[in-house]
């Protein structure tokens, strides 16, 4: 038994060499990154982190600079030749890592495998509900695309981003499955290695085309190696971060800025989010059936509080659903804070004891949660919250059509493109998928369903203008903030920004 | 050991497997959430193509039909393709495992290297300014929470002393050759000695952390054991020959005493493979357990119910070891 101590001195005689710093190759650009790809298939995932990590390697037909606005990538320009017709005319001599041409046919076979039910492999691209209503897509000449739609759908343009271009021949060859783990793109960078759960390897591709022309600089990539690498805990990413193990890492929590910002060769970079909170009312229930009770729950929560308080100043108020970034947005009447009001509206409604409720959300916004909850208890409103688990929660509130059970639910929704027809028909639409609060208004359902195939750009934005408005005086929901965010970013790193779709393009990213 | 009672062994992990299988299964289908909706999440999609994925993951049949195809599809190790990897669950999970196994016995490793010498030292000094301090220190290994402690040792050792690494399994300039998946035999095959050092440098951390609590409860089994054994009559003997006290603990009294460390040692190595989800998670470390919790968030059923065999598996499998390793040590014990 001598030899148990020994052992012991053995292993920390091997492992004493080794006590060195922490050092990356110089021109390695480690991002710490929350989840892995789950596959590295453009077709076949729904996940924006996987996307951001494949939007690395593979190119899109068009993409959005860091302001969100739309411009052609692969495609050197787009016209519109009828309501339901766009051409996309396709740029010459783009390369393949494997060196071979890109053609306007391997355009048409990423998106019919996209559009065309059962195409890869028997299966449906879970992407295809990102195309709306796309009936075709043909090669009118040896370098344009020609999408066909079958009704007319103005966010064509702005959904296209979301898609990347593979090739035929390489997809053919290594079948869907091979495409779930190799890569054959014609994006800045090419796949080295994938260590599955710990990091995706990417080198760069010499013969890139350079890119698109409106995201200066055209080129290739400036760091000759960028990392994924995979730290899903918070304090974990920060820790590497403050390292220097890493240069880049998302989803940077608030609390932790301070921290960042106080470190030498560390800073705190934001962009306004995409995603709006809110907590929906049941309207089916037995209280918040009376929109007085849905006011008075507005007015009894101090948003500006919250925001400086909890979420450090990263997040923008809002008064409707849209993001004050996105399409149709515009300024609305203020709910203001005013908790004796919201009692006057209780006992109008006939509340004068005030009720008793409960508000479900997710464990990641407990805390939020519970600050908004003592809120509207001071106002009347007394709100037990209850944490349930994702699927639950989505089952229980979010099940389309399905009764609401439950009286309040503080939840989000995404809307990366910006446009209002991912966000607000979804959420406000009778029985649409995200309509928590069970809000059923016949009238707004129509203006919505005429905003979306509206062309004429000037009244589009009219439209959603006034069902702002509508909802803004039925208040369905408490709508709340949208959040920036948030990257911690070493100061070696130049020539990045974060973009507002929550994407990491590395192309323009150097390293000092 | 005889060859039949390892055959009778192998038979007693059908009944298992299948109930564990079951209990899995019936579980998974009880919980709420679908699997298609959480697929879908803010996505739009028509009910046709709803029906269409639901079909295409195989969900769109009953129940007990699912269950039977599971089985029928398991014995001939097909475990179907993961929801979201586009590929078999057998290679996903295949791709995790090594990272898991690796980690685990190195914690294992270092719970034992430091529990033993401890147990015994504070057995044989029972009661001294030594002992009270292990018992403290063993008290305060099972208690601290795993997430948290390991954030210290990361907060201490990779960001103010900078002398070992937060996350991840090796470095990204050591480029090794993937032969067994487990980087520490890799390396040797492929003659690195110096990435067999980086891949040790970053166990060091997350295996401290997953260790700390067996390394608490071994240290108190033994010095428990190693005191009941110091009181039976034989050792008083041994000392009454006139052996020296080295001679006495190291030969007569430490074989029999531990006996019980070893069959806590086995079945709480089957618990290490369950406690990594939380330190794989803070150090980024690529293994199953977190797989295996994303996949549970996500209702994958597939990925989940095979690797909750393969748990299952592992525990049987330890017992059996376990008990192996009682007859080794103790010789009047027959299986």
């Amino acid at each position: 038994m001598k030899a148990l101590p020994r052992l012991l001195m053995a292993t920390a005689l091997v492992a004493a060499p080794a006590l060195v710093p922490v050092a990356a190759s110089a021109a390695d650009l480690i991002v710490g990154f929350t989840l892995d790809a789950d596959t590295l298939d453009p077709a076949n995932h729904r996940k924006r982190e996987t996307e951001t990590i494949i939007r690395n390697m593979y190119d899109g037909l068009v993409t959005r600079d860091a302001n969100m606005v739309v411009v052609p990538e692969i495609a050197e320009s787009i016209t519109q030749v009828s309501p339901t017709e766009y051409d996309f005319k396709i740029r010459s001599g783009i390369k393949f890592h494997d060196g071979s041409t890109m053609t306007a046919e391997d355009v048409k076979f990423t998106l019919d495998r996209i559009t065309v039910d059962g195409a890869m492999g028997g299966q449906t691209s879970p992407r295809k509900g990102l195309m709306g209503p796309v009936a075709s897509v043909d090669v009118t000449a040896p370098d344009t695309v020609r999408i066909t739609l079958s009704e007319p759908w103005p966010i064509l343009p702005a959904m296209l981003p979301n898609q990347q271009i593979v090739f035929k021949a390489f997809v053919e060859k290594v079948g869907d499955e091979g495409l779930a783990t190799q890569v054959n793109g014609t994006g800045p960078f090419k796949l080295a290695e994938w260590r599955k759960g710990d990091a995706v390897i990417l080198e760069r591709f010499d013969d890139y085309y350079g890119g698109a022309t409106d995201i200066p600089p055209v080129g290739p990539a400036c760091v000759d190696r960028v990392i994924f690498k995979i730290i899903p805990e918070s304090a974990s990413r920060v820790a590497a971060l403050l390292a220097g193990e890493v240069h880049i890492i998302n989803e940077l929590p608030a609390f932790s800025i301070k921290q960042v910002e106080a470190n030498d060769g560390t800073q705190v970079m934001t962009v306004n989010g995409t995603r709006s909170f809110f907590i929906a009312m049941n309207m089916e229930g037995e209280y918040f059936d009376d929109v007085k009770v849905r006011q008075a729950a507005a007015m009894a929560i101090d948003k500006q509080l919250i925001i400086d308080k909890i979420l450090g100043g990263n997040a923008a108020p809002i008064d409707g659903i849209l993001s004050p970034d996105a399409f149709g947005s515009s300024e609305l009447p203020k709910v203001g804070y005013d908790p004796e009001q919201a009692k006057a509206l209780l006992a109008e409604a006939g509340f004068p004891d005030g009720i008793d409720v409960t508000m479900d959300t997710e464990g990641a916004f407990k805390d939020t949660a519970e600050a908004i909850a003592s809120m509207l208890t001071n106002a009347g409103i007394r709100t037990t919250v209850t944490v349930g688990e994702g699927a639950q929660l989505s089952d229980k509130w979010r099940t389309k059509g399905a009764p609401k059970s439950g009286d309040m639910f503080f939840t989000s929704w995404g809307n990366g493109s910006l446009d209002p027809f991912d966000i607000f028909t979804p959420t406000h639409r009778t029985n649409d998928r995200g309509n928590s609060a069970g809000y059923a208004n016949a009238a707004l359902d129509a203006l919505l369903d005429a905003a979306a195939v509206e062309l004429d750009v000037d009244k589009r934005r009219g439209m959603y203008r006034e069902a702002e408005m509508m909802i803004n005086a039925d208040q369905p929901y408490v709508y709340l903030w949208v959040p920036k965010d948030i990257y911690g970013v070493s100061k070696r790193v130049t020539g990045w920004q974060p973009s507002a779709d929550s994407r990491i393009n590395l192309h323009d990213a150097c390293l000092n | 050991m005889s060859l039949g009672k390892l055959l009778e062994r192998l038979i007693q992990l059908i009944p298992v497997l299948l109930g564990v299988s079951l209990i899995v299964f019936v579980m998974l289908a009880l919980t709420p959430g679908d699997p298609v909706q959480i697929m879908v999440g803010e996505q739009a999609i028509t009910p046709e193509q709803e029906a269409e994925l639901r079909r295409d993951l195989g969900l769109d049949r009953p129940m007990v039909e699912r269950f039977f195809l599971f089985i029928a599809n398991a014995v001939q190790f097909d475990f179907g393709q993961s929801f979201y990897h586009g590929r078999p669950v057998a290679d996903v999970i295949a791709e995790r495992l090594p990272a898991t196994i690796e980690l685990s016995l190195v914690a294992l490793i270092v719970a034992l290297a430091t529990a033993i010498p401890l147990g015994v030292l504070a057995a044989i000094r029972k009661n001294s300014i030594f002992d009270r301090l292990a018992t403290v220190g063993s008290l305060l290994g099972v208690s601290l929470p795993g997430f948290w402690f390991g954030i210290l040792l990361i907060m201490l050792f990779a960001v103010h002393l900078q002398i070992l690494p937060v996350s991840g399994r090796i470095g990204y300039a050591s480029e090794v050759p993937t032969v067994t998946g487990f980087l520490l035999i890799d390396t040797l095959l492929a003659g690195d000695f110096a990435a067999f050092g980086e891949a040790l440098r970053y166990l060091i951390l997350p295996a401290i952390t997953l260790g700390l609590p067996m390394t608490a409860i071994l240290m108190r089994v033994t010095r428990a054991s190693m005191l009941e054994v110091m009181r039976q009559d034989y050792i008083t003997f041994a000392e009454a020959k006139g052996l020296s006290h080295r001679r006495v603990i190291f030969r007569h009294a430490l074989k029999n005493a531990l006996i019980p460390t070893v069959s806590v040692a086995a079945i709480e190595t089957g618990s290490l493979l369950g406690g990594n989800m939380i330190v794989e998670t803070v150090f980024g470390w690529p293994g199953l357990g977190r797989l295996v919790v994303e996949s549970i968030f996500l209702r994958n059923y597939p990925l989940v119910q095979a690797a909750v065999l393969l748990y299952a598996i592992t525990y049987v499998l330890l017992n059996f070891v376990a008990d192996i390793l009682y007859t080794v040590l103790n010789p009047r014990v027959k299986l």
